[in-house]
């Protein structure tokens, strides 16, 4: 899921800081016009970690495997917090265990930042189809958790099938990325049903954590 | 008649040319090092990158693929770089989107062994590190909350 270094064109990797510097300002703008900004700094802290933590977590989906991202519980969760949290998380796999790059860090918190503030927009439309019961939360958790890391995938592939060098065997890679997208097709779901969890699991015990 | 003992030397020379012969001309011996350098490419999770793509890149033009080609199943892949281009090679293996480069110095400075990866204990001592450092930042603010 993480793009490394060495694999996209330089005028890529910069457009990706272009977009990622956008989305960084306009999430910081947003989390500046909050009444108490710093209110959600240790939500948003610990989900980092987890966000962190969560790409150690690889699930066999033979031949392959893949690994937990959770960007659609950040946004579902953390609302404009997700972005930054997101950047700095991928900013600290790329630094201690060369888990992305540097170089493409700016691609990968694009693909993986813009899905969460879109998951935050799915999951706010539970308001719109009325109060907010345990089906609404769940239903639209899940939506959410399951678009933020679907939207990445797709960001993903795109980014990947467009930019294979001549020199390589195009129809290989071509076939070994579509075998990547689909193996993540389960882990969709997974997140999802992840993500409709812990926001029911919160609505019980803590529903204040789900008002952004 | 004096010719006639020269009969018995002339037949022994002839009988003893061929071996004079190879006594005769001096040893040549060539030899060259094949110095191959062996890759094994695998994921995180130590499954062998099976089929990756490989580039290999000379020190002189490192934008320029030297070779190509694909590492076997056990993510394995050998090459002979040119012994006449010290410096740094870039070795590149790509799956998928996925994959990493490896320099590796041939010439004075070769290195005969090398390559990346954390131990299991260091990525433990790590995360833990950078674990507890977003717990104290959650925990920091907390306190300026309640207080």
């Amino acid at each position: 899921m993480h793009i490394p270094d060495g694999i996209l064109p330089i005028t890529i990797s910069a457009a990706g800081y272009a977009t990622s510097g956008a989305a960084t300002w306009h999430s910081l703008r947003k989390i500046g016009q909050k009444e108490n900004a710093q209110a959600s700094i240790p939500k948003a802290s610990l989900l980092t970690a987890a966000f962190f933590v969560a790409s150690w977590i690889h699930i066999p989906v033979p031949p392959t495997s893949v690994h937990l991202v959770l960007n659609g519980l950040l946004g579902a969760v953390l609302g404009y917090y997700a972005f930054p949290a997101i950047l700095i998380g991928l900013f600290f796999q790329a630094v201690m265990f060369q888990h992305g790059g540097l170089t493409t860090l700016g691609v990968n918190a694009t693909m993986m930042g813009v899905p969460a503030i879109l998951a935050f927009f799915i999951f706010r439309l539970r308001r719109v189809v009325g109060k907010e019961s345990h089906w609404a939360v769940g239903l639209f958790g899940f939506l959410a958790g399951a678009a933020g890391l679907g939207m990445a995938v797709l960001i993903s592939w795109g980014l990947l099938i467009t930019t294979i060098p001549a020199h390589l065997d195009v129809e290989a890679e071509q076939a070994s990325i579509y075998a990547l997208v689909l193996a993540h097709v389960p882990l969709i779901a997974l997140e999802g049903f992840f993500t409709a969890l812990v926001a029911l699991f919160l609505q019980r015990v803590k529903p204040e954590m789900l008002e952004n | 008649m004096k010719w006639k003992w020269l009969i018995f030397p002339a037949l022994l020379a002839l009988l003893l040319a061929p071996a004079m012969t190879v006594r005769a001309h001096g040893a040549h011996i060539e030899y060259t090092i094949n110095m191959t350098v062996e890759i094994v490419a695998a994921y995180d999770t130590g499954t062998p990158m099976a089929g990756g793509q490989v580039t290999v890149y000379a020190p002189d033009d490192p934008a320029t693929p030297w070779l190509e080609g694909v590492c076997d199943e056990d993510g394995r892949f050998v090459f002979t770089p040119d012994p006449t281009k010290p410096g740094t090679w870039d070795v590149q293996v790509r799956q998928a989107g996925h994959g990493d480069m490896v320099h590796i110095p041939i010439g004075e400075d070769v290195a005969m062994a090398g390559g990346g990866g954390y131990s299991t204990f260091q990525i433990v001592l790590m995360s833990a590190c950078v674990i507890w450092g977003f717990v104290g930042t959650a925990l920091f603010f907390s306190r300026n909350r309640r207080d």
